[in-house]
């Protein structure tokens, strides 16, 4: 088997392996670290000597042995005199709590709700996501947040730890919590998403493959709970908008709007996975944000172009997303909406309500739409000048280069 | 030992790469991206053989704020440098075997690529700073 093939068999397996561990013995930070070092040594022998006939299997045992040696070593430093059978089994972490679903769950599962816990930091809960149930290692993963190994050893061992203060049991959350719990669970998943996507600085490849990794873990979820709508909406959502990846960036890094990019460049296969989600969970449930910035991403992404868009579908899906949530970016993205549907003096009118919104005081983004608001009613001085004022304002290089640039092109043209 | 590689760069300099109009000539997409692969691969060198320990960038002088004393009470300036004040543009902290090296790994920047007829603010410079290792170094 290639290298990549045995890297995906054992990222596959590392949460299963971790859960079969911390159901036998308990201990979920020292577990972890024993299912990494397994996983480790698995990554060097078996490219040379083949992958095992029981790959699950030769984990568990590799990791159990290790994890047992582990133990030892921290009772003896203890100098405690419990014997194996100490540490064992616990009540709360053997047996299956009496309100697990038989079938509907495995273990994956109920390490992401742990990793989620909202007694965490977000940044511990990606960072223990990414290592518990993504198989990543500490260094891959600090490569990716661009932080120093040392800085997110610690992340991780911190959060480990809070885990076991908590005294949390291996079981997932009672039934009245799992819905918000859920919630958290996915908003981790984005997170992890959009430190991939929305990032257009540091090393690019490890970069993008923290999207992929997001997706596939969102791919993991959707398979435990297929008839969750908001999960539906999520996978769709990461699918849709990846599509665009390969577009949506120029040769210096500077963002390329929708508007001007390559049509033929976006991903169809995964527009196509996309379109055919969102299909699937609107006509039937509860709509949920994400489900709804799903339908919004696979109004975009099966235009033809910007202008053949269907603006007045993508105009009543914001103003529902509006009575779900309240966030100031969602009410700038429907004004963007409402000038493409009903003309750029109707979205200047609703911009100026927005100004009152303290939320976006300052904030570029609102002078970059008045900019553009501004040079489609074809005032170029006044637009010139608010691109200016939003270059002004961004920190982001790649955000000023593209101001600017607009900037420049109204007055050459004038 | 750890050393911090600080670099420098004015308003003016800043204001080149983000393309706005002045009196240089901006940087097109082409050396935006040029000077990016080169820092990029500066950085990954060093996290391959192991000395790389963080780095940062700044945004530009035009973002700072100071906070100084007048008359005893604290007074905040947005933006307090002069468009042609060098600053402290971003840092690259190594750990490395010696001073010598680290001034090697520094020295590598001497061939960050421009843009032809780019007009610099300054010579061009970076500094290279033994870091204080614990309070000890202090104290002795």
């Amino acid at each position: 088997m290639s290298g990549d093939g045995v890297e995906g068999l054992l990222r596959e397996s590392a949460p299963q392996v971790l859960g079969a561990l911390v159901r036998r013995f308990g201990h979920f930070d020292t577990a972890e670290d024993a299912v990494q070092e397994a996983l480790l040594a698995a990554s060097v022998q078996w490219p040379e000597e083949g992958v095992p006939d029981n790959p699950r299997g030769w984990l568990i045992t590799v990791a159990s042995r290790r994890l047992t040696d582990l133990l030892r070593a921290e009772q003896a430093r203890r100098r405690r005199e419990d014997t194996v059978a100490g540490w064992r089994l616990s009540g709360d972490w053997s047996a299956p709590a009496a309100d697990r679903p038989a079938a509907a769950t495995d273990d994956t599962l109920v390490l992401l709700f742990m990793c989620c816990h909202p007694s965490l930091s977000p940044a511990s809960q990606i960072a223990l996501t990414l290592r518990a149930v993504g198989g990543l290692s500490t260094a891959e993963i600090a490569r990716a947040f661009l932080v120093p190994e040392a800085t997110m050893t610690r992340r991780i061992s911190r959060a480990k730890q809070r885990i076991k203060d908590s005294g949390l049991p291996f079981a997932l959350p009672p039934a009245a919590e799992r819905a918000e719990r859920l919630g958290a669970v996915l908003h981790v998943l984005y997170l992890i998403f959009n430190e991939g996507y929305a990032s257009t600085s540091g090393p690019k490849l490890q970069r993008a493959e923290l999207s992929a990794e997001a997706i596939r873990l969102a791919r993991t979820v959707h398979r435990l709970m297929p008839d969750d709508g908001e999960v539906i909406g999520l996978l769709a959502l990461m699918l849709l908008t990846d599509a665009r990846r390969t577009a949506r960036t120029g040769q210096d890094g500077a963002l390329i709007p929708m508007a001007e990019q390559d049509r033929a460049l976006w991903d169809s296969t995964q527009i196509g996975e996309g379109v055919a989600l969102v299909s699937s969970a609107l006509p039937r449930r509860e709509i949920g944000p994400y489900q709804l910035q799903a339908a919004i991403a696979a109004v975009h992404d099966e235009a033809p172009s910007a202008a053949e868009t269907d603006w007045p579908q993508i105009v009543a899906l914001y103003e529902v997303l509006m009575r779900v949530v309240d966030n100031p970016v969602v009410r700038l993205n429907h004004v963007v909406a409402v000038a493409m549907t009903r003309g750029a003096d109707a979205g200047l009118d609703l911009l100026d309500e927005l100004v009152a919104d303290e939320r976006l005081a300052g904030d570029h983004r609102l002078y970059a739409v008045r900019a553009h608001l501004l040079e489609m009613a074809g005032e170029r001085a006044a637009a010139r000048e608010a691109y200016e004022v939003a270059a002004g304002r961004t920190t982001s290089l790649p955000r000023q280069r593209y101001l600017h640039s607009r900037a420049a092109r109204l007055a050459e043209s004038s | 030992m750890k050393y911090m590689i600080m670099m420098f760069g004015t308003q003016k300099d800043f204001d080149m790469l983000a393309g706005r109009p002045g009196d240089g000539p901006t940087w097109s997409a082409e050396d935006v991206g040029a000077l990016h692969a080169f820092m990029t691969k500066w950085n990954d060198d060093l996290v391959k053989s192991g000395e790389f320990v963080d780095a940062q960038g700044l945004t530009p002088p035009v973002h700072a704020r100071r906070v100084q004393l007048k008359d005893g009470v604290p007074v905040v300036t947005d933006g307090p440098y002069a468009e042609t004040q060098e600053v402290l543009a971003g840092y690259t902290i190594v750990e490395c075997e010696s001073f010598d090296r680290a001034t090697e790994i520094a020295a590598r920047l001497a061939d960050t690529p421009h843009p032809q007829g780019a007009i610099l603010q300054n010579e061009w410079y970076v500094d290279v700073r033994p870091i204080v290792d614990s309070i000890d170094d202090l104290d002795a």
